[in-house]
């Protein structure tokens, strides 16, 4: 059987032992590390019986140095004592002594607790036992002296039980140290083992290049690694998970076809609301909701015959055949500049540019409103708007591009519902079967515009249209609290969320 | 959007066929009510105008009187329980007010459910009332005004008719300045000859809802004290007289658009009404008129209305006028705009199922005839919508467009793409910060001065957005201070737009932005440099970088970053260790540099 060179050695030496060695005996014998030896033993179970004791260990503290090199002070002061005649004032004992008066109050204790002088007032007195004392060793005396030529083991020591009773209160003057001591011997099934027969191979933790070059690796064994340890925790840089949705988005509209398109934050109220037949008295242009803008202080206007068209389809449906609205449309209103309330102004911007069928035309970013601040809400959140220009588009054609949408986005079951916005018709809502909240949840809008909305840019098919929040996907998928994690973000978060889910 | 209830018993009174509870709330969301559910509401009643207010379970009791404004707080023996009644909750659809009470709703689903094919005709005859428009209401010129008899009421009925009127004063009268609505007991009012004409502030004295007949209050103390005229005194105190409404024996049957008088107040036991909107747009006075008299005919079959001569200095016309309106519909157009299988029967039937009159005409085409109560029918795909709704939007098969399209992404998209996976690849995190931002962080904190070329927002929410962002660093700064209890180093990017006023049509343009910063114990000038550099390499670019001044770095720390391209040399944007004044700033204790990087300058992909 293969073993390493140090089990080969250790396990020989055993098999010639009579009884157990501690692992101490064994390492010097070996002349191998305590350390290695003791690993070894304990991985090989199997064939050596370890014995654990616990033993003490003494040696000298940090403190020790002033009483090994000049004795307590309370000999120092028995000594005085004894030289002033038996008795004497605390300060000439210390001055008898040669140690300060400081030293002397702090010996009382000792002096006390060995009963070699007793405190009257301001006067010490030797007494009888003190006497006695001079001239001979106490067992703390003699511990230290015999811990000078290093750590050793207490049972060993004569004087180690009363030497340190007597060493209590004087802290870091001996150090004392528990240690397990580890005997050693072969097991049953060891002593077979090595009946019979072990070779001994080197044992390599590392594949170094040496070995590769020199073939060394056919000959050594690798240590086995424990395979079902944790290792460090690493992490790639990634995309951010919103990001990872808005590019799926992207994704999914370039799959079906559509062009890319963007435009302005800074939207003319024209864009915004007047050319999708937004009426200017509608309660989504009020300032409430809407950010109006006080610089830029003005939108220039697009071409004047687009304008024209637009006010007429306000007054009185113009060339639409549409009743309009039939108010005092006002064209100094629509020059005012927001911050684009929706990405329809980039669909309508894309239409009047090019009305020509076919088109499709998606476009994915931020939009604003007036909100208050909440879990759900914050005041820039993102759309994905897309148009249809075709001759064949139909309302059918609209549910299914949107029901392709959601089902690449992950979803199952759909709902749509009737739903009413100012600029398209037939308008439509649509829901999605959320199994987390048990019930359905709505996207987004969408619907088929208005002919008072496409004719004034000189179109006349049909145009599909949708606007939908990209948030409320990412609240879905990330199963988030608040929609303001996403900004601001913990990188905690950012590192947990795994790419794929 | 207000919610409503309709109470359940009222509405099913009115239905032959009795769908059941779930059954009825699918039928609802199919005619595209926004439907919450049912529940029980609690009543209270107001002792001193008999208005009923519904509260739901988890609600508190009203303070106020939302009729008369009696305030509750300082006489609660005016508020009084009035048991509980089950409603079907739902959003108001703002385009549909004739469905905002049990019989209009009622009216719908008779239509929807096939037990009536033709929409109600209403029919009218003229009443002797006549009303004289006066000079002086430039503030609130139109009034439409109409007699309803026989109308048999009990305390539901009546708040019925005060819900709808309050909800068609928020969907119609854009809270009450378009058009708003007064209804008065006919048989309180004296003679025939009334008129709506204007008086001083103080020029006329009455009691207004809720007050004791005795009571004397001039227009100009209702605007003060009066809560509807505190509410309301915004849409006519402009002007220096108010709009009043008279009987013929002069008795103030409202100050307009603010409040009826007590005298005139309806009551359970009325039973002949005068109806009256007033306001600034005509055709939105007549439709409001329209929706609230037909809705108040359908409460009670045995009802009869009676026109009423409005007569304006020469002119004299009778309202309300309840004639349909008339339009056209190409079949054909219907089915194959919906993308569904209907033929001419099948639209026609469609859109009788919506409480349209439908005449085939010889040409193939269908006369329709639009009853006057819908608001919402401005051309033919108003129809169309109609006959979707009809036809449901469940059974419409889903289909894509058959024609073939080429994508293609915007250029900015695909080189936005490109430096994700290089500095993804680098080991940074994405982030995303906010767009709006304001000038402290933009300018000050970086230790710019402020310029002028930013977006400023008129009305910011908070002191936090006052402006779009013109650097992606505040934002990354800003996330790693939020951030500083997380293991470093942190290293961060944000491929973002910020804008910047121009002379563009809109007058201002987004800029693409790449930033990325790095923080720890080791993040430094060069160890900065080198990520900069090998982004640049993917753009093929060779970096060059010059010192730079900018503030935001320390002195001696900060770069120009140029990149190469063969002969070019093109100025990207800036580099460096971030100066610790800013650190500390963002309570940030470690060194950290960052790049910023014009991405239109840094080129296609």
């Amino acid at each position: 059987m293969y073993v390493n060179e140090l089990e080969y050695a250790l396990l020989t030496f055993l098999e010639q032992q009579s009884g157990e060695i501690t692992v101490g005996e064994l390492a010097t014998s070996l002349g191998k590390d305590q350390s290695q030896v003791s690993a070894t033993c304990i991985s090989r179970a199997e064939w050596v019986e370890v014995r654990e004791e616990e033993r003490l260990w003494l040696r000298l503290g940090k403190k020790a140095q002033p009483f090994v090199e000049g004795g307590f002070p309370e000999r120092k002061i028995i000594e005085a004592l004894e030289k002033l005649g038996g008795q004497g004032d605390l300060n000439a004992v210390a001055e008898k002594a040669g140690i300060t008066a400081q030293d002397v109050g702090q010996s009382l204790r000792f002096l006390k607790s060995k009963g070699w002088a007793e405190q009257q007032a301001k006067t010490l007195i030797l007494t009888e036992q003190g006497k006695q004392a001079i001239g001979s060793t106490g067992a703390d005396e003699r511990l230290l002296e015999a811990l000078k030529s290093g750590e050793q083991e207490s049972s060993a020591l004569q004087d180690a039980v009363e030497g340190l009773k007597l060493l209590q209160g004087r802290t870091g003057v001996v150090e004392e140290r528990p240690r397990t001591l580890r005997w050693v011997k072969l097991s049953e099934p060891g002593k077979a083992a090595v009946r019979q027969g072990l070779e001994s191979r080197t044992q390599v933790n590392q594949l170094t290049q040496e070995m590769m070059i020199s073939g060394e690796w056919r000959q050594v064994d690798f240590r086995p690694y424990d395979v079902s340890l944790a290792s460090e925790a690493v992490y790639p840089g990634k995309e951010h998970p919103f990001v990872s949705i808005i590019q799926q988005t992207r994704k999914v509209f370039l799959e079906l076809g559509f062009e890319e398109t963007v435009s302005p934050y800074v939207e003319s109220s024209f864009w915004d609301f007047d050319a999708l037949f937004q009426p200017q008295d509608h309660p989504a242009r009020d300032m409430q909701d809407t950010f109006y803008i006080s610089k830029p202080e003005q939108c220039k206007l697009p071409r004047q015959e687009w304008v024209d068209e637009v006010g007429a389809t306000h007054r009185d449906g113009g060339r639409t055949g549409s009743l309009g609205w039939r108010y005092d449309w006002n064209d100094k209103l629509i020059k005012q500049p927001v911050l684009r309330t929706h990405t329809t102004a980039s669909s309508i911007r894309a239409l009047a540019e090019n009305p020509n069928p076919p088109r499709k035309v998606f476009c994915v970013g931020p939009v604003f409103r007036r909100e208050t601040v909440d879990y759900k809400h914050l005041p820039v959140f993102h759309q994905v708007d897309g148009i249809i220009i075709d001759e064949k588009a139909s309302f059918a054609s609209l549910l299914g591009t949107l029901q392709a949408f959601y089902r690449k986005m992950g979803f199952q079951k759909f709902q749509f519902r009737p739903a009413f916005f100012p600029y398209t018709e037939p308008s439509v809502e649509i829901f999605v079967w959320s199994d987390r909240k048990e019930d359905w949840v709505e996207m987004g809008g969408a619907g088929v515009f208005r002919p008072e909305v496409t004719e004034p840019f000189g179109c006349k098919v049909p145009v599909l249209a949708w606007g939908l929040g990209l948030e409320r996907l990412a609240m879905f998928r990330y199963e988030l609290g608040s929609i303001g994690e996403l900004y601001r973000a913990r990188l905690n978060w950012l590192k947990e969320t795994p790419l794929c889910r | 959007m207000p919610v409503i209830g309709i109470p359940v018993d009222l509405l099913l009174e009115r239905v032959k066929t009795q769908p059941g509870r779930q059954e009825l709330v699918e039928h609802l969301q199919h005619l595209g009510c926004d439907v919450e559910g049912y529940a029980t509401m609690r009543r209270f009643a107001c002792g001193r105008c008999g208005n009923l207010m519904e509260i739901t379970e988890t609600e508190n009791p009203p303070v106020v009187c939302d009729r008369c404004g009696t305030d509750f707080k300082s006489s609660p023996e005016q508020l009084s329980a009035a048991g509980e009644k089950d409603v079907v909750r739902m959003e108001l659809l703002a385009v549909r007010p004739d469905m905002f009470d049990p019989g209009g709703l009622a009216r719908t689903l008779r239509n929807y459910f096939k037990e009536t094919l033709d929409s109600p005709g209403y029919p009218s005859k003229a009443s002797e009332y006549v009303v004289t428009v006066e000079e002086g209401l430039e503030q609130r010129p139109y009034i439409a005004c109409a007699v309803v008899r026989n109308l048999k009421l009990d305390d539901d009925k009546i708040r019925v008719i005060m819900k709808l009127q309050e909800n068609l004063h928020w969907a119609l009268g854009r809270d009450r300045k378009r058009a708003s609505i007064g209804v008065y007991d006919l048989d309180t009012l004296q003679g025939k000859q009334f008129r709506y004409t204007s008086v001083g502030p103080e020029e006329i004295e009455f009691a207004p809802l809720g007050y004791s007949a005795g009571e004397k209050w001039t227009p100009a103390r209702v605007l003060k004290e009066h809560t509807k005229g505190t509410a309301y005194a915004r849409l006519i105190q402009n002007h220096p007289r108010y709009p009043i409404l008279l009987d013929e024996g002069q008795q103030v049957m409202a100050l307009i658009p603010i409040i009826n008088s007590e005298s005139t107040k309806v009551s359970k036991n009325s039973t002949n009404f005068f109806i009256d909107v007033t306001g600034l747009e005509e055709r939105i006075v007549n439709k409001t008129l329209n929706t609230i008299v037909t809705s108040m005919l359908e409460l009670d079959p045995g009802a009869g209305l009676e026109t009423v001569k409005i007569a304006s200095g020469p002119n004299a016309h009778n309202t309300p006028d309840l004639t349909p309106q008339p339009a056209i519909l190409n079949p054909k157009t219907a089915a194959s705009r919906l993308g569904v299988p209907l033929d001419r029967d099948g639209v026609s039937e469609c859109l009788r199922r919506m409480g349209h009159e439908v005449h085939e005409r010889p040409d193939g085409n269908l006369d329709v005839k639009v009853p006057a109560y819908r608001n919402d029918i401005l051309h033919e795909v108003d129809l169309i919508e109609d006959v979707a709704i009809a036809y449901g939007y469940h059974n419409i098969v889903p289909t894509l467009v058959p024609t073939l399209t080429v994508g293609a992404e915007q250029p900015l998209e695909i080189a936005a793409q490109a430096a994700r996976a290089s500095l993804t690849g680098l080991g940074y995190l994405e982030v995303l910060t906010l767009i709006l931002s304001n000038e402290a962080a933009q300018y000050d904190f970086l230790g710019r001065p402020r310029q002028n070329k930013h977006v400023v927002i008129q009305l910011p929410i908070s002191q936090d957005q006052t402006m779009v962002r013109v650097s992606l660093l505040p934002g990354l700064l800003d996330t790693l201070s939020v951030n500083t209890d997380h293991e470093l180093p942190q290293r961060i990017f944000e491929v973002g737009n910020i804008s910047l006023l121009d002379e563009s049509e809109t007058g201002a343009s987004e800029h693409r932005r790449l930033a990325a910063a790095a923080i720890g114990p080791r993040v430094d000038f060069a160890g900065m440099r080198a990520t900069c550099e090998a982004l640049l390499r993917e753009f093929g670019y060779r970096l060059e970088t010059r010192a730079s001044l900018d503030p935001v770095f320390l002195p001696g720390r900060g770069a120009e970053v140029w990149g190469h391209r063969g002969e070019q040399a093109v100025h990207l944007g800036l580099l460096g260790e971030i100066h610790p004044q800013w650190l500390e700033h963002y309570g940030l204790g470690h060194p950290a540099a960052a790049f910023e990087l014009d991405f239109a300058a840094l080129g296609s992909c």
